[in-house]
């Protein structure tokens, strides 16, 4: 994935937002696509193929909930919402429904493109090739997770998580590392976004998600991968 | 162990007469109808008791003074026919004449004794009841008073007093009556007729069980009559209070049943009434805070969403400021800075609404607030460098965990700091965190410009600033103080203020560790005693 000209969809109504955010977007050396209404953001997510998806939450049509399980449901494709307010439950429903950050209005140009630029880059280098936490076995290089024989399908966040946990089996992560690792949050940031996406992970990965094995909840200070088995 | 369990009993009981008002009026009631009771039947008693006597003795006096006519009599007519035998029997005469006539009741003795005052000749004889020894029934006082009446011919000719007969282990009142009479040949006898009252001491017993028992039942039925009349009274109360109990936690359909025309029922009405325009009030107030709490996140996201268009641009321009002409380039700034400014405004204001519309929930966990300290005042220590302000925490050891939400107290602070730097004169600046057992508190002092009393009674208000042309470098909406202060009370805590012209300021915010507990003080002074030691290293 290249983040020179990498092509971003950008959902909203609001198009002088829309017009705004597509020249810093492109001040930034990437590829803005437009899309207006909610209900015709699936279809302009197929046929952009975007690398990441910038959706407002309040929508006509359909609204940014509705469109990112969608999107969920066919791609993994990074997705970071805008929203007005933050302490709403819309945002952990954006969160569960499977955006990946999101972004408060009224933010600032800065604000959004390291957002953006976090969610693009490439994962952290390892020297391992393969990585194993409990029955599971992680393909680094080939971004892929595998139980057995199946292939777990994990978004590329997902796939991070996972990885951060895997590459220090030793470690626990406190939430407030796992913000700066995975999300590039260097300050004080949002820990539901770690909770949310946690349940998501367990929600694929483990067996049991109410008891489980893979990622490990260690009370009061955060996770840790469980161990290769 | 047995005194302890008095105790417990003793105690429940003062708890069952605090809390029953149905205990407390009966057991007055019985209690004071008791004493009326006990006082009545008392004089009742006393004044029957009375009235029998009175009357039985004056029964016996008159029918002693038939006795004593009839003796008089029978003494005359011995001496008229003068025989010695006569005389000689006169007495023992009299004595069968007394005791078959009807002066005489049953168990009444009767003697005839001749006066102490006489001399001569002792004929006829004494003759007494037999078993009667008239010496220790007759007093010598009663003696005398008969025998000088006998000497002077006085009336009444019938003296008594009263005794206790004793016979076969029982003593019995009595009465004694005595008069004089004269046997013509050999001067004066007297009559003594001792009457047993034993008959009229048991009607007066009989009388007074009577009261006693009458007494008895009137102050339990007394008693029954209250307890029903306050159990009329205080059950319906007790049902409104129940009913006033339930509509404070919320159940704001509860009615109380109304029935009748009396008292009670207007009671229930008026509650009902009361309880109708309750809930109409709070339906309407709910109502009216949900459009509220609506109108603000839409003004809010409606507000929001030009207004980031508008950010953007401004930082593009400003980015781009050094490729424009120099006017141009200024207004680039200016648009930004604006912007910030208004960004902040805007801030505010939606959080003094939240505020207002009660649509603010507060989220604690436990928080360590020296940390949180020293995380605000790292966050301004830029800001204070430029100003030459010194920032320096005082904390010395405590409990310092308290439950709070962790973005409100940082705001607070980061307001307190930001005031104390813009006001501080460049002079150091100092942070107080101590706490005890029930409370943290945090002061800012500064020792800048300060305020009058007068700004000091304003300092909370919204959009107050003492002087508002005054440079600023945090903002200076003049919402800072009301906002904290909302923040403060939302944790049930305090922000308080202490200001002297040329002396500085002291902002002290106190905050209880646990959520829900009242203040009481606070652990820090107000301002902070001054604390030199520290200056040396
Ligand atoms: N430490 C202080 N010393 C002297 N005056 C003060 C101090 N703190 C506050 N004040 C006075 O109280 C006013 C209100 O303060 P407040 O924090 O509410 O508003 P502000 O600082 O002007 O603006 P804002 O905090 O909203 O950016 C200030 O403008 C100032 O006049
Ligand atoms: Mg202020």
């Amino acid at each position: 994935m290249r983040t020179m000209n990498a092509r971003i969809l950008v959902v909203d109504d609001d198009t002088a937002l829309a017009e705004m955010i597509g020249i810093v977007l492109r001040t930034e050396g990437f590829d803005p696509v437009f899309c207006a209404d909610g209900s015709e953001a699936v279809e302009a997510f197929r046929s952009s193929n975007p690398d990441l998806v910038l959706l407002d939450l309040m929508l006509p049509g359909m609204d940014g909930i509705e469109v990112a399980t969608r999107i969920r449901e066919e791609s993994g494709t990074p997705i970071i919402m805008l929203t007005a307010k933050s302490d709403t439950a819309d945002v952990v429903k954006g969160l569960e429904s499977g955006a990946d950050d999101y972004v408060v209005k009224p933010f600032n140009p800065k604000e959004l493109v390291a957002r953006i630029r976090t969610r693009l880059r490439p994962s952290p280098h390892t020297s391992a090739d393969v990585l194993h936490v409990g029955d599971l076995v992680l393909d680094v290089a080939g971004h892929e997770v595998r139980r057995g024989d199946g292939k777990i399908n994990l978004t590329p966040l997902e796939f991070e998580l996972l990885l951060a946990l895997a590459i220090k089996p030793q470690q626990v992560f406190t939430r407030e590392m796992l913000l700066e690792q995975v999300w590039g949050y260097h300050y004080k940031a949002d820990t539901r976004l770690v909770n949310v996406h946690v349940q998501r992970l367990r929600a694929k990965v483990e067996h049991d998600p109410d008891n489980p094995r893979i990622v490990m909840t260690v009370r009061g200070v955060g996770y840790r991968a469980g161990t290769a088995s | 162990m047995r005194t302890f369990d008095w105790r417990g009993w003793l105690r429940r009981l003062v708890g069952l007469w605090r809390s029953s008002l149905q205990l407390r009026t009966v057991a007055i009631t019985v209690l004071l109808s008791t004493f009326a009771v006990t006082i009545i039947g008392a004089y009742m008693a006393i004044s029957v008791g009375n009235n029998l006597f009175d009357s039985r003795r004056d029964e016996l006096l008159t029918q002693s003074a038939q006795a004593s006519d009839t003796v008089q009599k029978l003494f005359n007519a011995t001496a008229e026919q003068g025989a010695a035998t006569n005389i000689e029997n006169a007495a023992r005469t009299a004595f069968t004449a007394v005791l078959q006539s009807s002066a005489s009741t049953a168990g009444t003795q009767i003697a005839i004794l001749r006066a102490p005052d006489q001399t001569g000749a002792r004929v006829p004889n004494d003759v007494a009841s037999p078993g009667l020894q008239p010496a220790s029934l007759i007093s010598t006082a009663l003696e005398k008073r008969v025998t000088a009446a006998g000497a002077s011919n006085d009336t009444p000719r019938v003296y008594w007093q009263s005794v206790a007969i004793r016979h076969d282990n029982v003593v019995d009142p009595g009465i004694v009556i005595g008069s004089s009479v004269t046997l013509p040949s050999s001067g004066r006898y007297q009559l003594y007729l001792i009457y047993n009252l034993s008959d009229a001491q048991q009607t007066l017993g009989s009388v007074q069980s009577t009261l006693l028992l009458g007494g008895l039942a009137l102050i339990v039925l007394i008693g029954a009559v209250t307890w029903v009349v306050v159990r009329l009274v205080v059950g319906p109360v007790r049902v409104a209070a129940d009913t006033a109990e339930k509509l404070a936690a919320g159940e704001l359909e509860r009615r109380v049943p109304e029935r009748g025309d009396d008292e009670l029922a207007t009671l229930a009405r008026s509650f009902n009434g009361m309880a109708d325009s309750l809930q109409k009030q709070i339906v309407r107030l709910a109502t009216l805070s949900q459009v509220q709490q609506r109108f603000v996140s839409d003004v809010s996201h409606e507000l929001r969403t030009p207004l980031t268009t508008i950010r953007l641009a401004g930082d593009v321009l400003y980015d781009q400021r050094e490729t424009f002409p120099p006017a141009t380039a200024r207004t680039a700034e200016l648009l930004r800075t604006q912007v910030q400014r208004f960004e902040i405004l805007l801030a505010d204001l939606l959080e003094m609404s939240r505020y207002d519309a009660g649509a603010v929930d507060i989220d604690t966990e436990p928080t360590n607030l020296v940390r949180l300290v020293e995380d605000a005042v790292d966050s301004v220590s830029s800001l204070a460098e430029t100003r030459g302000s010194e920032l320096r925490v005082v904390a010395p050891g405590g409990y310092f965990e308290a439950e709070v939400e962790g973005r409100r107290i940082r705001r607070i602070l980061q307001n307190l700091l930001g005031n104390a730097i813009d006001h501080g004169e460049g002079r150091p600046i100092d942070v107080y965190v101590d706490s005890n057992q029930s409370a943290v508190a945090i002061a800012v002092r500064d020792y800048g410009i300060g305020m009058t009393p007068a700004a000091m009674e304003r300092v909370f208000d919204r959009f107050w600033r003492a002087d508002p042309s005054r440079q600023r470098t945090t903002g200076g909406t003049g919402l800072g103080l009301a906002i904290s202060l909302e923040d403060a009370a939302l944790h049930g805590g305090w922000l308080e203020v202490w200001s002297a012209p040329g002396e500085g300021s002291c902002f002290r915010l106190t905050l209880p560790r646990e959520r829900g507990t009242t203040l009481r003080s606070s652990p820090l002074e107000l301002p902070p005693e001054e604390d030199r030691g520290d200056d040396d290293d």
